[in-house]
Protein backbone atom coordinates (compact mmCIF):
# COMPACT_ATOMS: atom_id res chain seq x y z
CA UNK A 1 0.00 0.00 0.00
CA UNK A 2 2.54 2.67 1.10
CA UNK A 3 4.31 0.99 -2.09
CA UNK A 4 1.74 2.62 -4.24
CA UNK A 5 1.58 6.04 -2.42
CA UNK A 6 4.69 6.57 -3.16
CA UNK A 7 4.35 5.17 -7.00
CA UNK A 8 1.40 8.15 -6.76
CA UNK A 9 4.01 10.76 -5.54
CA UNK A 10 6.75 10.01 -8.27
CA UNK A 11 4.04 9.96 -10.73
CA UNK A 12 2.43 12.83 -10.07
CA UNK A 13 6.25 14.54 -9.94
CA UNK A 14 6.95 13.03 -13.45
CA UNK A 15 3.64 14.67 -14.61
CA UNK A 16 3.94 18.13 -12.87
CA UNK A 17 6.82 18.94 -14.31
CA UNK A 18 6.06 17.65 -17.71
CA UNK A 19 3.17 19.97 -17.44
CA UNK A 20 5.23 23.01 -16.45
CA UNK A 21 7.41 22.27 -19.61
CA UNK A 22 3.98 24.09 -21.37
CA UNK A 23 3.11 27.37 -19.39
CA UNK A 24 1.01 29.01 -21.90
CA UNK A 25 -1.38 25.89 -21.96
CA UNK A 26 -2.59 26.91 -17.64
CA UNK A 27 -4.24 30.09 -19.02
CA UNK A 28 -6.25 28.53 -21.67
CA UNK A 29 -7.49 25.91 -19.01
CA UNK A 30 -8.24 28.58 -16.28
CA UNK A 31 -10.53 30.29 -19.20
CA UNK A 32 -12.29 26.67 -19.47
CA UNK A 33 -12.59 26.15 -15.93
CA UNK A 34 -14.57 29.77 -15.89
CA UNK A 35 -16.70 29.04 -19.18
CA UNK A 36 -17.82 25.98 -17.55
CA UNK A 37 -19.03 27.20 -14.26
CA UNK A 38 -20.52 30.10 -16.12
CA UNK A 39 -22.93 27.43 -18.52
CA UNK A 40 -23.55 25.94 -15.14
CA UNK A 41 -25.19 28.92 -13.08
CA UNK A 42 -26.85 29.98 -16.25
CA UNK A 43 -28.65 26.82 -15.82
CA UNK A 44 -30.46 27.87 -12.74
CA UNK A 45 -30.26 31.68 -12.98
CA UNK A 46 -32.65 31.02 -16.05
CA UNK A 47 -35.03 28.53 -13.52
CA UNK A 48 -35.13 30.86 -11.08
CA UNK A 49 -34.70 34.34 -12.44
CA UNK A 50 -38.19 34.02 -13.65
CA UNK A 51 -40.40 36.53 -10.97
CA UNK A 52 -41.98 34.50 -8.21
CA UNK A 53 -40.09 31.31 -8.73
CA UNK A 54 -38.99 30.12 -5.13
CA UNK A 55 -38.47 26.70 -6.14
CA UNK A 56 -37.91 24.08 -9.27
CA UNK A 57 -39.40 20.36 -8.70
CA UNK A 58 -39.19 21.16 -4.62
CA UNK A 59 -35.89 22.46 -4.75
CA UNK A 60 -35.04 26.32 -3.73
CA UNK A 61 -32.04 28.22 -5.10
CA UNK A 62 -29.56 27.19 -2.60
CA UNK A 63 -30.54 23.80 -2.81
CA UNK A 64 -30.27 23.92 -6.33
CA UNK A 65 -27.06 25.84 -6.09
CA UNK A 66 -25.15 22.98 -4.00
CA UNK A 67 -26.40 20.21 -7.18
CA UNK A 68 -24.47 22.60 -9.17
CA UNK A 69 -21.20 23.06 -6.79
CA UNK A 70 -21.16 18.94 -6.65
CA UNK A 71 -21.21 19.02 -10.32
CA UNK A 72 -18.44 21.12 -10.92
CA UNK A 73 -16.26 19.29 -7.90
CA UNK A 74 -17.23 16.39 -10.33
CA UNK A 75 -16.30 17.82 -13.11
CA UNK A 76 -13.01 18.75 -11.49
CA UNK A 77 -12.41 15.88 -10.58
CA UNK A 78 -13.08 13.71 -13.85
CA UNK A 79 -10.72 16.71 -15.69
CA UNK A 80 -8.01 16.33 -13.25
CA UNK A 81 -7.61 13.09 -12.39
CA UNK A 82 -9.99 10.64 -14.59
CA UNK A 83 -10.00 11.75 -18.14
CA UNK A 84 -5.92 12.72 -18.45
CA UNK A 85 -5.21 8.87 -17.72
CA UNK A 86 -8.12 7.33 -19.00
CA UNK A 87 -8.30 8.45 -22.55
CA UNK A 88 -4.62 7.53 -22.86
CA UNK A 89 -5.52 3.75 -22.70
CA UNK A 90 -7.17 4.17 -26.27
CA UNK A 91 -4.06 5.74 -27.66
CA UNK A 92 -2.16 3.56 -25.86
CA UNK A 93 -3.45 0.04 -27.25
CA UNK A 94 -3.44 2.04 -30.84
CA UNK A 95 0.23 3.00 -30.30
CA UNK A 96 0.89 -0.02 -28.76
CA UNK A 97 2.69 2.08 -26.26
CA UNK A 98 0.40 -0.26 -23.57
CA UNK A 99 3.08 -3.07 -23.47
CA UNK A 100 5.19 -1.17 -21.58
CA UNK A 101 1.96 -0.48 -18.52
CA UNK A 102 1.59 -4.48 -18.94
CA UNK A 103 5.13 -5.12 -18.55
CA UNK A 104 5.95 -3.58 -14.96
CA UNK A 105 5.31 -4.97 -11.76
CA UNK A 106 2.67 -3.13 -10.68
CA UNK A 107 -1.15 -3.70 -11.29
CA UNK A 108 -2.05 -2.71 -14.43
CA UNK A 109 -5.15 -1.27 -13.66
CA UNK A 110 -3.60 1.24 -11.16
CA UNK A 111 -0.77 2.53 -13.62
CA UNK A 112 -3.21 3.22 -16.47
CA UNK A 113 -5.56 5.08 -13.88
CA UNK A 114 -3.16 7.20 -11.37
CA UNK A 115 0.09 7.71 -13.71
CA UNK A 116 -1.10 11.15 -14.99
CA UNK A 117 -2.90 14.56 -13.36
CA UNK A 118 -3.93 17.51 -15.32
CA UNK A 119 -3.19 20.34 -12.84
CA UNK A 120 -3.77 22.88 -15.09
CA UNK A 121 -7.89 21.94 -14.21
CA UNK A 122 -7.53 22.17 -10.59
CA UNK A 123 -9.32 25.57 -10.48
CA UNK A 124 -12.54 23.61 -11.57
CA UNK A 125 -11.87 21.60 -8.16
CA UNK A 126 -11.26 24.77 -6.29
CA UNK A 127 -14.67 26.35 -7.81
CA UNK A 128 -17.03 23.29 -7.26
CA UNK A 129 -15.78 23.19 -3.54
CA UNK A 130 -16.40 27.24 -3.20
CA UNK A 131 -19.96 26.74 -4.58
CA UNK A 132 -20.69 23.68 -2.74
CA UNK A 133 -19.47 25.21 0.96
CA UNK A 134 -21.21 28.71 -0.17
CA UNK A 135 -24.46 26.49 -1.22
CA UNK A 136 -24.58 24.70 2.14
CA UNK A 137 -24.10 27.82 4.49
CA UNK A 138 -27.60 28.83 3.45
CA UNK A 139 -29.35 25.45 4.39
CA UNK A 140 -29.39 24.11 7.57
CA UNK A 141 -26.52 21.70 7.25
CA UNK A 142 -26.20 18.78 10.33
CA UNK A 143 -22.95 17.25 11.67
CA UNK A 144 -24.54 13.69 10.17
CA UNK A 145 -25.32 15.31 7.22
CA UNK A 146 -22.15 16.49 6.19
CA UNK A 147 -20.74 13.18 7.01
CA UNK A 148 -23.48 11.26 5.18
CA UNK A 149 -23.20 13.57 2.19
CA UNK A 150 -19.30 13.15 2.43
CA UNK A 151 -19.29 9.15 1.99
CA UNK A 152 -21.97 9.46 -0.65
CA UNK A 153 -20.21 11.45 -2.32
CA UNK A 154 -17.35 9.46 -2.25
CA UNK A 155 -19.39 6.69 -3.60
CA UNK A 156 -20.11 8.66 -6.45
CA UNK A 157 -16.95 9.45 -7.31
CA UNK A 158 -15.64 5.86 -7.29
CA UNK A 159 -19.22 5.26 -10.02
CA UNK A 160 -17.75 8.02 -12.33
CA UNK A 161 -14.61 6.24 -12.21
CA UNK A 162 -15.81 3.00 -12.97
CA UNK A 163 -18.46 4.42 -15.61
CA UNK A 164 -15.07 6.25 -17.12
CA UNK A 165 -12.58 3.34 -17.14
CA UNK A 166 -15.51 0.79 -18.97
CA UNK A 167 -15.75 2.87 -21.41
CA UNK A 168 -12.13 3.70 -21.87
CA UNK A 169 -11.82 -0.24 -21.69
CA UNK A 170 -13.59 -0.93 -24.53
CA UNK A 171 -10.65 0.67 -26.63
CA UNK A 172 -8.94 -3.24 -26.44
CA UNK A 173 -11.63 -4.28 -28.85
CA UNK A 174 -12.58 -0.90 -30.59
CA UNK A 175 -8.79 1.01 -30.61
CA UNK A 176 -10.60 3.97 -31.44
CA UNK A 177 -13.06 5.22 -28.55
CA UNK A 178 -13.70 9.30 -28.16
CA UNK A 179 -16.56 9.05 -29.37
CA UNK A 180 -17.37 6.94 -26.32
CA UNK A 181 -16.11 9.12 -23.68
CA UNK A 182 -17.79 11.80 -25.57
CA UNK A 183 -21.13 9.68 -24.66
CA UNK A 184 -20.29 10.37 -21.20
CA UNK A 185 -19.94 13.69 -21.21
CA UNK A 186 -22.97 14.14 -22.97
CA UNK A 187 -24.81 12.38 -20.26
CA UNK A 188 -23.03 13.33 -17.29
CA UNK A 189 -24.38 17.02 -18.31
CA UNK A 190 -27.81 16.30 -16.68
CA UNK A 191 -26.47 15.85 -13.03
CA UNK A 192 -26.05 19.84 -13.17
CA UNK A 193 -29.84 19.59 -12.82
CA UNK A 194 -31.55 17.80 -9.40
CA UNK A 195 -32.79 14.72 -10.84
CA UNK A 196 -35.83 14.96 -9.24
CA UNK A 197 -36.53 18.02 -10.64
CA UNK A 198 -36.92 16.29 -14.09
CA UNK A 199 -40.67 14.08 -15.09
CA UNK A 200 -40.54 10.53 -13.88
CA UNK A 201 -39.28 8.46 -16.82
CA UNK A 202 -36.37 10.59 -17.15
CA UNK A 203 -35.64 10.51 -13.57
CA UNK A 204 -35.80 6.71 -13.38
CA UNK A 205 -33.23 6.63 -16.67
CA UNK A 206 -30.87 8.77 -14.54
CA UNK A 207 -31.04 7.12 -11.71
CA UNK A 208 -31.26 2.70 -12.87
CA UNK A 209 -29.70 3.12 -16.45
CA UNK A 210 -27.20 5.63 -16.11
CA UNK A 211 -26.31 6.29 -12.08
CA UNK A 212 -26.34 9.70 -12.53
CA UNK A 213 -29.14 10.90 -9.79
CA UNK A 214 -26.42 8.68 -7.19
CA UNK A 215 -23.69 11.49 -7.99
CA UNK A 216 -25.04 14.86 -7.42
CA UNK A 217 -28.48 14.83 -6.57
CA UNK A 218 -27.71 12.40 -4.15
CA UNK A 219 -25.41 14.02 -2.10
CA UNK A 220 -27.27 16.63 -1.84
CA UNK A 221 -29.97 15.65 -1.03
CA UNK A 222 -28.28 13.81 2.44
CA UNK A 223 -26.80 16.87 3.35
CA UNK A 224 -29.93 18.44 3.19
CA UNK A 225 -31.56 16.20 5.21
CA UNK A 226 -34.12 15.26 2.14
CA UNK A 227 -32.54 11.89 1.39
CA UNK A 228 -34.49 8.41 1.27
CA UNK A 229 -32.91 5.78 3.51
CA UNK A 230 -33.43 3.29 0.46
CA UNK A 231 -31.28 5.51 -2.05
CA UNK A 232 -28.72 6.38 0.47
CA UNK A 233 -27.77 2.32 0.91
CA UNK A 234 -27.93 2.16 -2.65
CA UNK A 235 -25.25 4.44 -2.91
CA UNK A 236 -22.58 2.91 -1.82
CA UNK A 237 -23.68 -0.72 -2.94
CA UNK A 238 -23.75 0.38 -6.81
CA UNK A 239 -20.53 1.85 -6.49
CA UNK A 240 -18.86 -1.45 -4.74
CA UNK A 241 -20.88 -3.64 -7.70
CA UNK A 242 -19.39 -1.00 -10.48
CA UNK A 243 -15.78 -1.33 -8.97
CA UNK A 244 -16.23 -5.12 -9.01
CA UNK A 245 -17.81 -5.70 -12.18
CA UNK A 246 -15.17 -2.76 -14.44
CA UNK A 247 -12.42 -4.64 -12.83
CA UNK A 248 -13.33 -8.03 -14.13
CA UNK A 249 -14.00 -6.55 -17.53
CA UNK A 250 -10.32 -4.92 -17.29
CA UNK A 251 -9.31 -8.29 -16.54
CA UNK A 252 -10.79 -9.91 -20.00
CA UNK A 253 -9.52 -6.90 -21.81
CA UNK A 254 -6.13 -7.38 -21.03
CA UNK A 255 -6.28 -11.10 -21.49
CA UNK A 256 -7.41 -10.36 -25.46
CA UNK A 257 -4.84 -7.08 -25.98
CA UNK A 258 -3.63 -7.99 -28.89
CA UNK A 259 -0.98 -5.21 -28.92
CA UNK A 260 0.35 -3.65 -32.14
CA UNK A 261 2.31 -4.66 -34.52
CA UNK A 262 5.88 -4.06 -33.64
CA UNK B 1 22.82 -15.17 0.73
CA UNK B 2 19.47 -16.19 -0.77
CA UNK B 3 19.18 -20.09 -1.28
CA UNK B 4 17.60 -19.92 -4.30
CA UNK B 5 18.98 -20.05 -8.06
CA UNK B 6 18.17 -17.89 -10.08
CA UNK B 7 16.23 -19.62 -13.25
CA UNK B 8 16.82 -17.83 -16.27
CA UNK B 9 15.85 -20.33 -18.47
CA UNK B 10 13.47 -20.58 -20.92
CA UNK B 11 11.06 -23.22 -21.92
CA UNK B 12 8.59 -23.48 -24.80
CA UNK B 13 6.25 -25.99 -25.54
CA UNK B 14 4.45 -26.01 -28.68
CA UNK B 15 3.45 -22.35 -28.48
CA UNK B 16 0.66 -21.04 -30.67
CA UNK B 17 -1.02 -17.78 -31.53
CA UNK B 18 -4.63 -17.24 -33.89
CA UNK B 19 -5.55 -13.59 -34.35
CA UNK B 20 -8.60 -12.57 -35.84
CA UNK B 21 -7.92 -9.70 -38.10
CA UNK B 22 -10.54 -7.76 -39.80
CA UNK B 23 -10.32 -7.08 -44.16
CA UNK B 24 -10.59 -4.12 -46.02
CA UNK B 25 -10.71 -3.30 -49.39
CA UNK B 26 -8.79 -0.03 -50.71
CA UNK B 27 -10.62 3.14 -50.91
CA UNK B 28 -13.62 4.83 -49.03
CA UNK B 29 -15.95 2.13 -50.82
CA UNK B 30 -13.85 -0.38 -49.20
CA UNK B 31 -14.31 1.54 -45.90
CA UNK B 32 -17.76 1.69 -46.12
CA UNK B 33 -17.90 -1.72 -46.94
CA UNK B 34 -16.34 -2.88 -43.85
CA UNK B 35 -17.97 -0.60 -41.71
CA UNK B 36 -21.35 -2.09 -42.44
CA UNK B 37 -20.21 -5.39 -42.73
CA UNK B 38 -16.70 -6.72 -41.35
CA UNK B 39 -14.90 -9.42 -43.24
CA UNK B 40 -12.67 -10.86 -40.69
CA UNK B 41 -10.26 -14.16 -40.89
CA UNK B 42 -8.64 -16.18 -38.76
CA UNK B 43 -4.45 -15.56 -38.97
CA UNK B 44 -2.25 -18.33 -37.37
CA UNK B 45 0.73 -16.23 -36.40
CA UNK B 46 2.39 -19.26 -34.58
CA UNK B 47 1.91 -22.69 -35.16
CA UNK B 48 3.80 -24.58 -32.47
CA UNK B 49 7.23 -23.38 -31.97
CA UNK B 50 8.90 -25.63 -29.40
CA UNK B 51 12.43 -24.47 -28.19
CA UNK B 52 14.76 -24.80 -24.76
CA UNK B 53 17.11 -22.08 -23.47
CA UNK B 54 20.14 -22.48 -21.06
CA UNK B 55 20.54 -20.05 -18.82
CA UNK B 56 23.00 -17.17 -19.77
CA UNK B 57 22.35 -18.37 -23.11
CA UNK B 58 22.48 -15.62 -26.16
CA UNK B 59 19.88 -16.77 -29.64
CA UNK B 60 19.63 -15.25 -32.40
CA UNK B 61 15.83 -15.03 -33.63
CA UNK B 62 15.74 -14.91 -37.26
CA UNK B 63 13.14 -14.64 -39.94
CA UNK B 64 11.55 -12.45 -42.58
CA UNK B 65 8.66 -9.60 -41.34
CA UNK B 66 5.60 -11.19 -40.58
CA UNK B 67 7.09 -14.64 -39.44
CA UNK B 68 5.76 -14.69 -36.08
CA UNK B 69 9.13 -13.18 -33.94
CA UNK B 70 8.08 -10.95 -32.66
CA UNK B 71 4.57 -12.38 -31.62
CA UNK B 72 6.79 -15.54 -29.65
CA UNK B 73 8.42 -12.64 -27.71
CA UNK B 74 5.40 -10.80 -26.60
CA UNK B 75 4.19 -14.65 -25.51
CA UNK B 76 7.10 -15.10 -23.89
CA UNK B 77 7.20 -11.65 -22.18
CA UNK B 78 3.42 -12.26 -21.45
CA UNK B 79 1.95 -9.37 -23.23
CA UNK B 80 -0.13 -12.10 -25.33
CA UNK B 81 -2.03 -15.04 -24.25
CA UNK B 82 -1.45 -17.65 -26.36
CA UNK B 83 -3.86 -19.70 -28.06
CA UNK B 84 -2.19 -22.63 -27.41
CA UNK B 85 0.83 -24.73 -25.85
CA UNK B 86 3.03 -24.25 -22.92
CA UNK B 87 5.35 -21.35 -21.75
CA UNK B 88 7.99 -21.04 -19.31
CA UNK B 89 10.00 -18.36 -18.51
CA UNK B 90 12.28 -17.80 -15.45
CA UNK B 91 10.11 -20.41 -13.64
CA UNK B 92 6.71 -18.36 -14.66
CA UNK B 93 3.95 -18.79 -17.02
CA UNK B 94 4.26 -15.60 -18.62
CA UNK B 95 0.72 -15.16 -19.11
CA UNK B 96 -0.05 -14.76 -15.68
CA UNK B 97 2.00 -11.80 -15.28
CA UNK B 98 2.82 -12.23 -11.80
CA UNK B 99 4.91 -8.95 -10.18
CA UNK B 100 8.16 -11.23 -10.01
CA UNK B 101 7.95 -12.55 -12.88
CA UNK B 102 7.90 -9.48 -14.82
CA UNK B 103 11.01 -8.06 -12.34
CA UNK B 104 13.15 -10.88 -14.17
CA UNK B 105 12.15 -10.16 -17.40
CA UNK B 106 12.36 -7.27 -19.80
CA UNK B 107 11.41 -6.30 -23.27
CA UNK B 108 12.79 -3.82 -25.29
CA UNK B 109 11.12 -3.24 -28.83
CA UNK B 110 12.84 -1.15 -31.32
CA UNK B 111 10.48 0.69 -32.68
CA UNK B 112 8.59 1.96 -29.63
CA UNK B 113 9.52 3.86 -26.75
CA UNK B 114 8.40 4.36 -23.05
CA UNK B 115 10.44 7.26 -22.04
CA UNK B 116 8.40 10.04 -21.33
CA UNK B 117 8.75 12.67 -24.23
CA UNK B 118 8.89 15.78 -22.75
CA UNK B 119 11.01 15.16 -19.76
CA UNK B 120 14.75 14.24 -19.45
CA UNK B 121 15.54 10.62 -20.01
CA UNK B 122 16.22 10.38 -16.12
CA UNK B 123 12.41 11.42 -14.84
CA UNK B 124 12.01 7.95 -16.64
CA UNK B 125 14.35 6.46 -14.70
CA UNK B 126 13.18 6.98 -11.12
CA UNK B 127 9.58 6.17 -12.23
CA UNK B 128 10.98 2.86 -13.25
CA UNK B 129 13.29 2.80 -10.48
CA UNK B 130 9.92 2.99 -8.01
CA UNK B 131 8.07 1.04 -10.18
CA UNK B 132 10.19 -1.76 -9.48
CA UNK B 133 11.52 -1.03 -6.08
CA UNK B 134 15.34 -0.66 -6.82
CA UNK B 135 17.20 0.63 -4.31
CA UNK B 136 19.60 3.69 -4.40
CA UNK B 137 22.41 2.24 -3.74
CA UNK B 138 21.98 -0.52 -6.60
CA UNK B 139 19.95 2.25 -8.56
CA UNK B 140 23.44 4.23 -8.38
CA UNK B 141 25.79 1.45 -9.07
CA UNK B 142 23.59 0.21 -12.28
CA UNK B 143 23.46 3.66 -13.63
CA UNK B 144 27.11 4.22 -13.05
CA UNK B 145 27.58 1.12 -15.27
CA UNK B 146 25.38 1.74 -18.17
CA UNK B 147 26.41 5.05 -17.89
CA UNK B 148 29.91 4.21 -18.82
CA UNK B 149 29.34 1.12 -21.02
CA UNK B 150 26.84 3.02 -22.92
CA UNK B 151 27.95 6.85 -23.00
CA UNK B 152 25.19 7.84 -21.41
CA UNK B 153 26.86 11.04 -19.65
CA UNK B 154 25.81 14.63 -21.30
CA UNK B 155 22.18 13.35 -22.59
CA UNK B 156 20.40 12.02 -19.44
CA UNK B 157 19.81 15.37 -18.37
CA UNK B 158 18.20 16.52 -22.05
CA UNK B 159 14.64 16.24 -22.84
CA UNK B 160 14.13 12.81 -24.50
CA UNK B 161 12.31 14.85 -27.36
CA UNK B 162 15.12 16.26 -28.14
CA UNK B 163 17.61 13.43 -27.86
CA UNK B 164 18.84 11.76 -31.39
CA UNK B 165 17.64 8.68 -32.25
CA UNK B 166 20.52 6.64 -31.18
CA UNK B 167 20.65 8.43 -27.57
CA UNK B 168 17.21 7.62 -27.00
CA UNK B 169 18.02 4.23 -27.79
CA UNK B 170 20.63 3.81 -25.43
CA UNK B 171 18.39 5.67 -22.90
CA UNK B 172 15.68 3.15 -23.82
CA UNK B 173 17.91 0.08 -23.02
CA UNK B 174 19.34 1.28 -19.47
CA UNK B 175 15.96 2.38 -19.20
CA UNK B 176 14.81 -1.13 -19.65
CA UNK B 177 17.60 -2.84 -18.07
CA UNK B 178 17.97 -0.33 -14.86
CA UNK B 179 16.02 -3.16 -13.00
CA UNK B 180 18.46 -5.93 -14.39
CA UNK B 181 16.35 -8.60 -15.63
CA UNK B 182 17.75 -12.17 -15.77
CA UNK B 183 15.63 -12.69 -19.60
CA UNK B 184 16.08 -10.38 -21.92
CA UNK B 185 14.15 -10.26 -25.35
CA UNK B 186 15.37 -7.62 -27.60
CA UNK B 187 12.91 -7.13 -30.62
CA UNK B 188 15.30 -5.37 -33.19
CA UNK B 189 17.51 -3.14 -30.51
CA UNK B 190 19.78 -1.91 -33.07
CA UNK B 191 16.70 -0.58 -35.65
CA UNK B 192 17.88 2.67 -37.80
CA UNK B 193 21.08 3.36 -36.24
CA UNK B 194 24.07 3.96 -37.95
CA UNK B 195 26.75 1.10 -38.04
CA UNK B 196 28.57 3.33 -34.59
CA UNK B 197 25.97 2.94 -32.69
CA UNK B 198 24.62 -0.49 -33.58
CA UNK B 199 28.34 -1.37 -32.77
CA UNK B 200 27.95 0.43 -28.88
CA UNK B 201 24.47 -1.08 -28.48
CA UNK B 202 25.92 -4.75 -29.41
CA UNK B 203 28.79 -4.22 -26.79
CA UNK B 204 26.34 -3.50 -23.87
CA UNK B 205 24.21 -6.38 -24.72
CA UNK B 206 27.23 -8.16 -24.67
CA UNK B 207 28.72 -7.25 -21.54
CA UNK B 208 25.71 -7.54 -19.97
CA UNK B 209 25.14 -10.93 -20.60
CA UNK B 210 28.86 -11.61 -19.32
CA UNK B 211 28.75 -9.52 -15.92
CA UNK B 212 24.77 -10.83 -14.88
CA UNK B 213 24.75 -14.42 -16.90
CA UNK B 214 21.41 -12.86 -18.63
CA UNK B 215 19.66 -15.23 -21.07
CA UNK B 216 19.23 -13.34 -24.24
CA UNK B 217 16.63 -13.71 -27.31
CA UNK B 218 17.64 -11.12 -30.14
CA UNK B 219 15.72 -10.79 -33.34
CA UNK B 220 17.33 -8.17 -35.48
CA UNK B 221 17.17 -7.25 -39.34
CA UNK B 222 21.20 -6.79 -39.15
CA UNK B 223 22.65 -10.25 -39.70
CA UNK B 224 25.68 -8.40 -37.72
CA UNK B 225 24.19 -8.19 -34.50
CA UNK B 226 23.17 -11.75 -34.80
CA UNK B 227 26.78 -13.00 -35.90
CA UNK B 228 28.02 -11.14 -33.24
CA UNK B 229 26.24 -11.94 -30.22
CA UNK B 230 24.90 -15.03 -30.95
CA UNK B 231 26.53 -18.26 -31.09
CA UNK B 232 22.85 -20.60 -31.59
CA UNK B 233 20.06 -18.82 -33.83
CA UNK B 234 16.68 -20.02 -33.71
CA UNK B 235 14.97 -19.52 -37.64
CA UNK B 236 11.18 -19.33 -38.06
CA UNK B 237 9.31 -18.83 -40.55
CA UNK B 238 5.51 -18.93 -41.10
CA UNK B 239 4.92 -19.39 -37.53
CA UNK B 240 7.27 -22.31 -37.61
CA UNK B 241 10.32 -23.45 -36.28
CA UNK B 242 12.67 -24.20 -39.07
CA UNK B 243 16.04 -24.08 -37.97
CA UNK B 244 17.72 -24.37 -34.34
CA UNK B 245 21.15 -24.89 -33.92
CA UNK B 246 24.63 -23.07 -33.88
CA UNK B 247 25.42 -20.46 -36.37
CA UNK B 248 27.96 -22.55 -38.07
CA UNK B 249 25.47 -24.76 -39.06
CA UNK B 250 22.73 -22.17 -40.23
CA UNK B 251 25.85 -21.54 -42.82
CA UNK B 252 26.33 -24.93 -44.14
CA UNK B 253 22.83 -25.66 -44.31
CA UNK B 254 22.14 -23.83 -47.76
CA UNK B 255 21.63 -26.41 -50.42
CA UNK B 256 24.10 -24.91 -52.38
CA UNK B 257 27.05 -26.05 -50.74
CA UNK B 258 30.62 -23.70 -50.15
CA UNK B 259 32.09 -21.47 -52.23
CA UNK B 260 35.32 -21.30 -53.71
CA UNK B 261 37.56 -18.74 -54.71
CA UNK B 262 39.96 -18.73 -56.93
CA UNK B 263 42.52 -16.48 -58.07
CA UNK B 264 44.12 -17.80 -61.35
CA UNK B 265 47.39 -16.82 -63.22
CA UNK B 266 45.61 -17.44 -67.01
CA UNK B 267 42.54 -16.80 -67.70
CA UNK B 268 39.94 -19.68 -67.88
CA UNK B 269 36.32 -19.19 -69.60
CA UNK B 270 32.83 -19.78 -67.30
CA UNK B 271 31.72 -22.65 -69.08
CA UNK B 272 35.35 -24.58 -68.75
CA UNK B 273 34.87 -23.43 -65.52
CA UNK B 274 31.25 -25.01 -64.95
CA UNK B 275 32.62 -28.51 -65.09
CA UNK B 276 34.08 -27.55 -61.25
CA UNK B 277 30.43 -26.08 -59.76
CA UNK B 278 27.59 -24.34 -60.40
CA UNK B 279 27.00 -20.95 -60.10
CA UNK B 280 30.16 -19.79 -61.78
CA UNK B 281 31.52 -16.30 -61.85
CA UNK B 282 34.48 -14.75 -63.78
CA UNK B 283 36.39 -11.33 -63.67
CA UNK B 284 39.31 -11.34 -64.78
CA UNK B 285 41.78 -13.24 -63.09
CA UNK B 286 39.31 -13.72 -60.44
CA UNK B 287 36.99 -16.69 -60.52
CA UNK B 288 34.14 -18.18 -57.86
CA UNK B 289 31.82 -20.88 -58.29
CA UNK B 290 29.31 -23.04 -55.79
CA UNK B 291 30.42 -26.89 -55.03
CA UNK B 292 28.39 -29.39 -53.51
CA UNK B 293 29.78 -29.37 -49.36
CA UNK B 294 30.54 -33.20 -49.33
CA UNK B 295 33.04 -32.79 -52.64
CA UNK B 296 34.82 -29.99 -51.67
CA UNK B 297 37.98 -31.16 -50.61
CA UNK B 298 38.21 -33.72 -54.20
CA UNK B 299 37.01 -30.75 -56.28
CA UNK B 300 39.53 -28.56 -54.88
CA UNK B 301 42.45 -30.68 -55.51
CA UNK B 302 41.24 -31.40 -59.21
CA UNK B 303 41.47 -27.21 -59.41
CA UNK B 304 44.64 -27.11 -58.49
CA UNK B 305 45.74 -30.23 -60.58
CA UNK B 306 43.81 -28.98 -64.11
CA UNK B 307 44.55 -25.33 -63.54
CA UNK B 308 46.84 -22.94 -62.87
CA UNK B 309 45.82 -21.56 -59.71
CA UNK B 310 47.85 -19.06 -57.78
CA UNK B 311 45.35 -19.23 -54.49
CA UNK B 312 42.27 -20.85 -53.23
CA UNK B 313 39.99 -20.26 -50.62
CA UNK B 314 36.79 -21.91 -49.35
CA UNK B 315 34.23 -20.52 -47.45
CA UNK B 316 30.79 -20.90 -45.90
CA UNK B 317 28.14 -18.92 -47.88
CA UNK B 318 26.83 -15.30 -46.68
CA UNK B 319 24.13 -15.82 -44.05
CA UNK B 320 22.03 -13.68 -46.24
CA UNK B 321 22.43 -16.04 -49.08
CA UNK B 322 21.42 -19.29 -46.46
CA UNK B 323 18.26 -17.53 -45.30
CA UNK B 324 16.78 -16.54 -48.58
CA UNK B 325 17.49 -20.21 -49.86
CA UNK B 326 15.51 -21.04 -46.74
CA UNK B 327 12.89 -18.24 -47.46
CA UNK B 328 13.30 -19.42 -50.93
CA UNK B 329 14.16 -16.23 -51.87
CA UNK B 330 11.19 -14.40 -50.00
CA UNK B 331 12.74 -10.59 -47.87
CA UNK B 332 16.17 -11.90 -49.49
CA UNK B 333 18.14 -8.72 -47.71
CA UNK B 334 16.19 -8.60 -44.98
CA UNK B 335 16.43 -11.51 -43.07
Amino acid sequence: MTRYLRLIRIFTGATLSAQLEYRANFFGAVLASLGEVGVALLGIAVLFGQPGTAAVGGWSFHQALLVVGLFMLTEGFISVFVQPNLTKIAEAVRTGSMDFTLLKPIDAQFGVSTRYLNMLRVTDLLIGAGLTVSAASHLPVTPGGVLTAALLYLSALVMVYCIWLALSTTAFWFVKTQNVSELFSGVFGAARFPVTAFPVPVRAFLTFVVPIAFITTVPAQALTGTLSPALAVASPLVAAALFGLTRLFWLKAVASYTSASS
Amino acid sequence: MTTRTPDASVHVRDLRKHYVVHEKEPGFLGSLRSFVNRKSRDVEAVRGVSFDLQPGEVVGFLGPNGAGKTTTLKMLSGLLHPSGGEARVAGFEPRRREADFLRRITLVMGQKQQLLWDLPALDSFLVNQAIYEISDAQYHATMREFTEVLGLAGILKKQVRKLSLGERMKCELAAALLHRPQVLFLDEPTIGLDVNMQESVRAFIRDYNERYGATVILTSHYMADVTALARRILVIDAGQLVFDGDLAHLAGRGSGGKRVRLQLRQSVSEAHLARYGSDVKVDGLSAELTVPRAEVSARAARLLADLDVADLTVEDPPIETVMAELFGGREAERV
